[in-house]
């Protein structure tokens, strides 16, 4: 039991870490990039927390963070698309 | 049963291991697009190996079907339609002027833009 | 933008119930109705940007036997090109040759030519930018993480591996 706990918190602090990518991030692409990973990362720890403590609702909360975090994606990849002709 | 926490804590660990690898390229490569090339691998295989572990989990351990079929739907999501986000950034960041600072090896799509 | 036709209505219809049944897994009457007035609706409207042709192509016995040997071709690669690429960053990331190849591809459908693109994108170390018409066939465009080849052929004979056949054998 315990040891899903401790991999959810580590899956954690690595979302944490690439934070700095996201905040000092030169252009635009990094920053999305760094998000994404970010956004699957904190997933990856949702799904192992709710294997530690039993509920279900974490589960739909991961999926549902998925989906939205790579439409984003694909929105600020097509606005820089867009920009120059 | 005490094998099958073991084996389960190895693929995890595995998983986490790929995702460190990636953090850290995403950290400390020179350029933007050698990072995207690096955060790819949190993307397969850290989400392989955390959803395999945890499948197993949810099959032998907690006996919930609903639990594993979910597992495996969010690993199927992530893996087929996140290479759709990382094709749009990568064409994005092209086109929107971003180079590396060090020319690169060959660079046939700008000389072909160029062209048209 | 093209006509719905009603396969394609339907093949969407199955998909977004398997996923209505497979997410709420309750089988109640009174849900599986909910569950397929929505899909209904959901593939009314979604089924010409989804689906254009040849909607139940994959229920073949011998094409999706192809597909469940390709997950395991694939699998391998990409346990190779993640070893590669972990190696790589726990060495510190100063071997990297960046650089962005021009790839032929000799797959003549377009849902085949997306896959093979999506699996490149995938594997770590390569991405797959755009792709190209020129006189009939079709390029692609990779950025690659460590260049060892720039002649064409050979490039894509790296990159692309062993998929490519596949590929071409599950959409023939």
């Amino acid at each position: 039991m315990t040891d899903m706990l401790i991999f959810s918190i580590g899956f954690a602090c690595l979302a944490v870490i690439n934070l700095y990518r996201l905040v000092k991030g030169p252009t635009g692409a990094d920053r999305m990039v760094a998000a994404d990973s970010v956004d699957i990362l904190l997933c990856c720890a949702m799904v192992l927390f709710s294997l530690y403590s039993g509920r279900g609702v974490y589960l739909d909360i991961a999926i549902i963070s998925a989906l939205l975090g790579i439409i984003d994606t694909m929105l600020v990849g097509r606005y820089l698309q867009g920009r120059r002709k | 049963m005490d094998v099958l926490r073991i084996v389960i804590d190895v693929l995890i660990a595995v998983g986490a291991i790929f995702a460190l690898a990636g953090t850290i390229g995403l950290l400390k490569m020179p350029d933007t697009f050698s990072r995207m090339q690096a955060s790819t691998c949190i993307s397969t295989m850290g989400v392989i190996g955390v959803a395999i572990g945890a499948l197993l989990y949810a099959i032998f351990i907690m006996n919930s079907a609903s639990t594993a079929i979910k597992i495996a739907v969010i690993a199927l999501l992530v893996i087929t339609i996140n290479p759709i986000g990382a094709h749009a950034i990568a064409k994005g960041a092209y086109r929107a002027g971003i180079r590396p600072d060090k020319p690169m090896e060959t660079d046939d799509y700008g000389r072909d833009l160029e062209d048209e | 933008m093209q006509k719905t036709r009603f396969p394609a209505v339907l093949s969407t219809f199955v998909i977004c119930f398997a996923f209505w049944v497979l997410l709420t897994w309750s089988f109640e009457t009174q849900e599986l109705i909910a569950g397929a007035v929505v899909s209904l609706a959901a593939a009314l409207f979604a089924a010409r940007f989804f689906i254009h042709e040849k909607s139940f192509r994959l229920v073949h016995p011998r094409r999706f036997f192809s597909l469940l040997v390709y997950v395991f071709v694939f699998l391998g690669e990409l346990i190779k090109a993640n070893l590669d690429m972990a190696r790589r960053c726990f060495g510190g990331c100063k071997d990297v040759k960046p650089g962005i190849v021009k790839v032929p591809v000799d797959l003549p459908d377009g849902y085949a030519q997306a896959m093979l693109a999506n699996s490149i994108t995938l594997t770590p170390g390569t991405i797959t930018m755009d792709i190209a018409e020129e006189d009939g066939k079709s390029y692609y465009y990779i950025h690659w993480i460590d260049v060892s080849e720039t002649d064409r052929e050979k490039a894509g004979e790296v990159i692309k591996g062993r998929m490519e056949k596949w590929i071409g054998r599950i959409w023939k």
